[in-house]
Formats: C-alpha cells, structure tokens, sequence
C-alpha cells in the first residue's frame, strides 16, 4: 500500500493531468477557474456589441464593406456629424426628460401605494399586491392597440348624453410617460413598500404628534428614512425608460419640433408638441435610401453615455438598496 | 386650560376589547399617571387621548374642545415615546423644531423657543449633535424638548424612561417632577412601574384588563385600595393576602382569628368568603406590640427566609405549623400560609425560628373574595378585649 501511492505521483501524464491532480487536491482552484471563464464570457458578450459600434462609428461611411475586427480607417468625425445632421442632442434631452418625467411620477404614486402596503393592515392587502404584480407580467404588446386608440381620440364616452372625446396624446410626452410609468410601476411599489414597512411605528406617531399628516409623516420622515430605497426604485425606473423601445418606438411619429430663428425673432414653428425620444434620434440616420450604419452606431454610444454615468454614480445606492430590500423581506 | 376628559371610550380590536367604559376626568395642570401590567390597555388609552387611535365609541374632551374624531397634529398635545423616536436623519436642533417649522413659526421665535427648551433639559451646546451620537439619557431629554417646545396644553409620556438604565431612570424622574412644577401642565404618564407612578403622580390611574381600577392620589391607592387588583399591584413588596371566613366573632382564617364585630360591617354576613390583606409593614413581632395601638392576637408562625435590605429586613413567615403548605395549581406562586413582615434591621430574628407576630388591625384590609371589591380599611372599630379569645387565637392551627 504504500508503494503504491509515490507511483501515482511519478507518472507524468502531461499539463492538462497534472492540473486535474491539483486541483482535486484543492477545489478552490477549480471555483477560480469557473469564476474567471463565466466572467471572460460574459464580459465578452456584454463588451464585445460595444467595442463593434465603436469599430463602425469610426468606419468611414464609403468603407464599411468588410469591416474586420479593426476599423476600416479612422473617422471620429461621425460623433460630430451626428449632432450636424440631426439635432440628436434634442432627441437625448427628449429621452431625459421623459425618463425624469416618468421616474418622479412613479415616485410619487408608488410612494403612496408603498406606504399602504408597507404600514397599514387592511382586508384585502395580499390580493391587491398580487394585483399589482401580475400587472407587470403583462406583455406591453397586449396595451398598445387600446392605449393606441385611446392616445389618438378614437375612444368616445358617453355620459349624461353628452359624448367625451379620449385627449389626442399621440407625439406628446404623455403617451408615453402614462405607459412607461403603469409598466414599471410595480417593481417601484415593491421596494418602497419593503423599505417604507422597517420604519418603525414610533417615528410615524411622532411626527403625526408633531403636526403632520398622514402624508406629511409619509414625505417628511419615511421618505427621507429611506433614501437608499428611493434611490434604487428612482435610478432602475429612469434606466428602464431611458432603455424603453416598444412604446417610445409606436407612440411617437419621429419629429421634434421645427423652429426658425431669425434675428432672435420665431419665424417659423411646426411640430410643436412632438417629442420623439432617443430611440427616433438614432433611427433618424435611416434614411430611404442610405442607412448611415456609422453615424447610427456613433450615436448608440452617445446615447448610453448619460445611464453609463448614473449607473457609475447610483451604483453602491441601488446594490446596497436591492440587497438591503431583498434581505429584510 | 389643559383639562382632559374621557367619557365611556371604548377601544375593541376585533374580539378583543383593549379599553372598556374609561371614564376619567383629568384636572388641568394634574400629573396623572397610568399604570397597570402590560396589555391592561393603558398605553391604548393613552393612544386614544393623543389620535393615534380613534376609539370604538366615547368621547373624549381635550381644554374643553371636543377632539374624538381629530388628528393628533390638531389637539394641542405632544407626546414623549418610550423608544424616543427621534428622527434620525435630522439634528437635535431640527428635532426640537420640526413642529414649529411645520407650523410656520417665524424664525426668531423658533430659535427662542429651542433655545429655552434646551435650557430647561439642560441640552444647551448641543443643538449641532446627530441622535445616534447622544446617550440614551441625552436623547430622551431631546424627545421631552421637542414636547415641551411647543407648550401644549397636555404632555403625554408612554413609558419615557422604560429604556433607561436603572440610575438613570430614578435620575430623569426627579428632573420630570422638577419640569412639571416649571411648567405646570397637564401631565399623562404611562407606566408599568409602580414605584414611578406613587413618586411622581398627583394621582394614579390603577388600570388592569382595560377597565380603570381605582384613580386616587398615590397614598390613597396605598392605604385605601378599591380592590384586590390595586392592593395587590401599588407598593412593593405587595400585599399579604389570606383568605378568611366570616363567623359572628370575627375572621376565622386557615391558621388564624382575627376578632371584630361582624355587625358593624353592612356588607359583610356571617359565612361570607373574605380576603384579609395586610402589608408587610404592618405585621409585628409580639414584642414589638406596644408599639402597635390596636394589635392583634399573636400568631404564631416560623421564619422561613430573611432579606436583609439595609433599612429594613423582609421575613417571610409560615403560620401555623410552619411548613410550607402548597396548593395544587399552577397560579400559586406561594405558600398559601406565607405571610411577609417587614421589621427594622437592629430586630435579632433569625431563620427557621418559631415568632409570634401580631397585626395592626388599624391596617388591616377586607376585601370580598368573590368579586374583589375593598369591604373595610382597618378593623380597629371592634376590638373585644385581648385575654378572652387569646388562647383561641394561639390554639388554632
């Protein structure tokens, strides 16, 4: 028996036998090499779109045949021109806005039904969050035709004889602020109302004691006590929409508006109201007859600049935030 | 003014009623304190009174203005909480103001009114500091300068010093007195403690499974408990209890007699199911019982364990045969022939002796077994002269 095992040692069967013997010796070499292979993986999957945009908004345009792994030439000037063709810096202050637009309602709504779920007992309260989360469940496909038509005046109703038109929204921030803010509603619900239910009774009474309301306690003690949560519902729901596709492709027709200036002077205005968002700005430089592949990939990577920077900045909040929700639940 | 009046309020949960018919009447500028042990339903009456709750049906008058339905922030109270509830992400300063700055104080004004209140709890320098960087002491005084900051008309207090450590505790109960008497408000306290509610009270709200026991100033409830349950709860160590049965010469107890005229007590018959009670401090040793104007027969008994405290020394005595004698039931937490004498620490007793004790019959308490209520304070009123039921007394085991 103890001849046998030296002759284990001994035999060299090659590199990839000899790794295998360690790390059966010591696991922890084998988790390390999962955890460097899925995150050579992943970060290649995740970058690699990045760095091909990259490689197309430098391309020059009468170039772009056979682009390789390098870019066919070096043409920075497409992060120029893409602000001299279009005005896309009005397409990403669109988006901007209504992102914060739609993050601050939510905010509001889903602080009140927050606070509801979180700190009031009432028959009922369980079915209604099912309620609530099957809502985000919903495909957003299934809305559109409805809100569609709603949208754009086609739903009358009648009431007390008298016939109420539905307001035509269609181009304006409301068509898609409204959609944007009931789909990504609930996820803000969930972890205000996780956060908003740790605050301890005491302070709500005090501060009803002290002089406030209900609400005022809700606005001016919960709130704030909760800060990391409100910080993660409001950063994830402005990302969601700033990231939207579906109804910031349909519920818009791609313009914003015209204005002439001359000698300070307005001389010309047309499609005031229209708000379309990013997403139009980019596919904007999709004309009928040329597509502008490197303007557009140029533009894609000026688009995800402000998130890229929340992201950095928010991120220890919504990390700290999601986690803190997610173990105290 | 900051009268405060409780008419039939009631308080149900469900199937449980927390507060029943509570009928008080609180004078303005009294320190009233609640006290029962915990779920009696005083803090839920408490509750009622400042609008965190609104009672199943009652009223409740707050300086004369109807206030049952209205939120707290409209009845002219503040409220010190027992887990303080400072709010955390604001200064002692910001705490201290938040109900001014809500009401729209003028900026002047606020900072005065902060400054004296800081003044009064001696928080002065302070004002800058985070809650989370005081001390429990500190902090609890922050929570009474946010009360007082906005003058009320009635303060109420649920249990403010049940954190604290116990020094500290008997500390900020002086400073409470002091505060009442600078500001001379109406004062409602919440407590479990009954050492707190007799230092402190002007009257004592004794309150137990939500209906209001007995409310009387503090030696009131002492030396005339309404009931069983408040002879019971005021004053520690609490009350000697032993059942009796009434006879045409007196009480007739398990190891005992207690002589007196039956016919000079209306409520009492001969038969009746009775509950003796005497304090600790007024069982005496037999030659002690000069001291005493209207004593007992001697009894004799047989120490069972001493507690010397320093100014004083518990005995706890075994009548009759001196053992032990247990009842077969869970609830019993003593001998039923235990009976506790207080006496003064020079007294040469020892333990497992056999004593001879007496009561001061002036300081003996009646109280119908049956329903709990107080029949008499004293016995002194019938005294049959000592030596002709003597031997009775001490044959009787």
């Amino acid at each position: 028996m103890a001849t046998e095992t030296p002759v284990d040692d001994e035999v060299d069967r090659g590199p990839f036998e000899r790794w295998v013997r360690r790390v059966i010796r010591n696991p922890e070499r084998a988790y390390r090499a999962m955890f460097y292979t899925a995150m050579i993986v992943f970060l290649f999957t995740t970058l690699f779109p990045f760095y091909w945009l990259l490689v197309l908004a430098l391309t020059p345009f009468n170039r772009l045949a056979n682009v390789g792994l390098f870019p066919n030439g070096f043409n920075p000037e497409a992060f120029v021109r893409i602000f001299e063709i279009l005005p896309f810096h009005i397409y990403m202050l669109n988006s901007f806005i209504l992102a914060a637009m739609t993050t601050v309602f939510v905010l509001v709504i889903a602080s009140l039904a927050g606070y509801v779920f979180g700190r009031l007992q009432f028959p009922g309260r369980g079915p209604l969050m099912l309620a609530v989360l099957a809502i985000s469940y919903f495909p957003p496909a299934a809305f559109l035709l409805p809100l569609f038509r709603l949208f754009n005046g086609n739903v009358t109703i009648g009431l007390f004889g008298a016939s109420i038109s539905s307001p035509n929204l269609f181009n304006t921030p409301w068509a898609m602020v409204l959609p944007f803010s009931a789909l990504f509603m609930p996820l803000s619900i969930f972890i205000l109302t996780t956060f908003y239910g740790q605050i301890p009774d005491g302070l709500e009474d005090a501060a009803r004691i002290e002089g406030t309301t209900r609400l005022g306690a809700l606005f001016r003690v919960i709130v704030p006590l909760s800060a990391p949560g409100v910080a993660t519902a409001g950063v994830l729901t402005f990302i969601m929409v700033y990231n939207e596709f579906f109804f910031s492709f349909l519920m818009n027709d791609g313009q914003i508006p015209e204005m002439l200036y001359e000698s300070g002077k307005l001389l010309y205005l047309s499609n005031e109201n229209h708000w379309a968002p990013l997403l139009k700005g980019i596919l904007g430089f999709q004309g009928q007859y040329t597509q502008l592949y490197n303007l557009m990939a140029a533009a894609s990577i000026v688009g995800v600049l402000p998130v890229a920077v929340l992201v950095v900045v928010a991120q220890e909040k919504i990390v700290s935030g999601l986690t803190q929700g997610a173990l105290k639940e | 003014m900051g009268r405060v009046t409780l008419s039939n309020v009631t308080k149900r949960y469900g199937d449980v009623t927390a507060v029943e018919e509570m009928n008080l009447d609180i004078q303005d500028g009294e320190f009233v304190t609640f006290v029962g042990p915990s779920g009696c339903g005083k803090s839920t009456t408490l509750e009622t009174i400042a609008g965190l709750t609104t009672p199943t049906s009652g009223t409740i008058t707050i300086a004369g203005r109807e206030v049952t339905n209205l939120p707290p922030k409209d009845r002219g109270i503040a409220m010190v909480f027992q887990n303080i509830a400072l709010f955390p992400h604001m200064d002692v300063y910001d705490n201290v103001s938040f109900g001014l700055r809500l009401r729209d104080y003028p900026k002047e004004e606020i900072d005065r009114r902060v400054e004296r209140a800081a003044d009064i709890v001696q928080l002065e320098g302070m004002l800058e500091r985070m809650p989370d960087e005081m001390s429990g002491g500190q902090r609890q005084r922050v929570a009474i300068a946010r009360a007082i900051v906005r003058e009320p008309e009635v303060f109420l207090m649920d249990e403010p010093l049940a954190n604290l450590d116990a020094k500290l505790r008997v500390h900020m109960r002086t400073e409470l007195q002091r505060l009442h008497k600078e500001l001379d408000t109406t004062i409602i306290y919440v407590t479990h403690d009954q050492a707190e509610a007799m230092t402190m009270s002007d009257r004592i709200a004794v309150i137990d499974g939500g209906h209001l026991q007995q409310i009387a100033p503090p030696l009131t409830c002492y030396n005339e408990p309404a009931n069983l349950f408040v002879a019971g709860f005021i004053g520690s160590p609490s009350m000697n209890f032993v059942e009796a049965e009434v006879t045409a010469s007196g009480l007739l107890t398990r190891d005992f007699d207690v002589e007196f005229d039956p016919t000079q007590l209306s409520e009492i018959a001969e038969g009746d199911a009775v509950t003796l009670g005497v304090r600790p401090e007024d069982v005496y040793l037999r030659e002690d019982r000069e001291t005493v104007a209207n004593p007992t027969q001697p009894i004799p008994a047989r120490t069972d364990v001493l507690e010397p405290m320093g100014d004083e020394i518990f005995v706890y005595l075994l009548t009759g045969d001196g053992d032990a004698q247990m009842e077969i039931d869970a609830e019993a937490e003593a001998p039923q022939n235990q009976l506790l004498m207080s006496v003064d620490p020079a007294s040469d007793v020892a333990a497992d002796t056999d004593v001879e004790v007496v009561l001061d019959r002036e300081r003996i308490h009646l109280f119908d077994t049956e329903s709990g209520e107080a029949l008499s304070h004293g016995l002194e009123f019938a005294t049959v002269e000592p030596g002709r039921t003597g031997t009775e007394a001490e044959g009787d085991d």
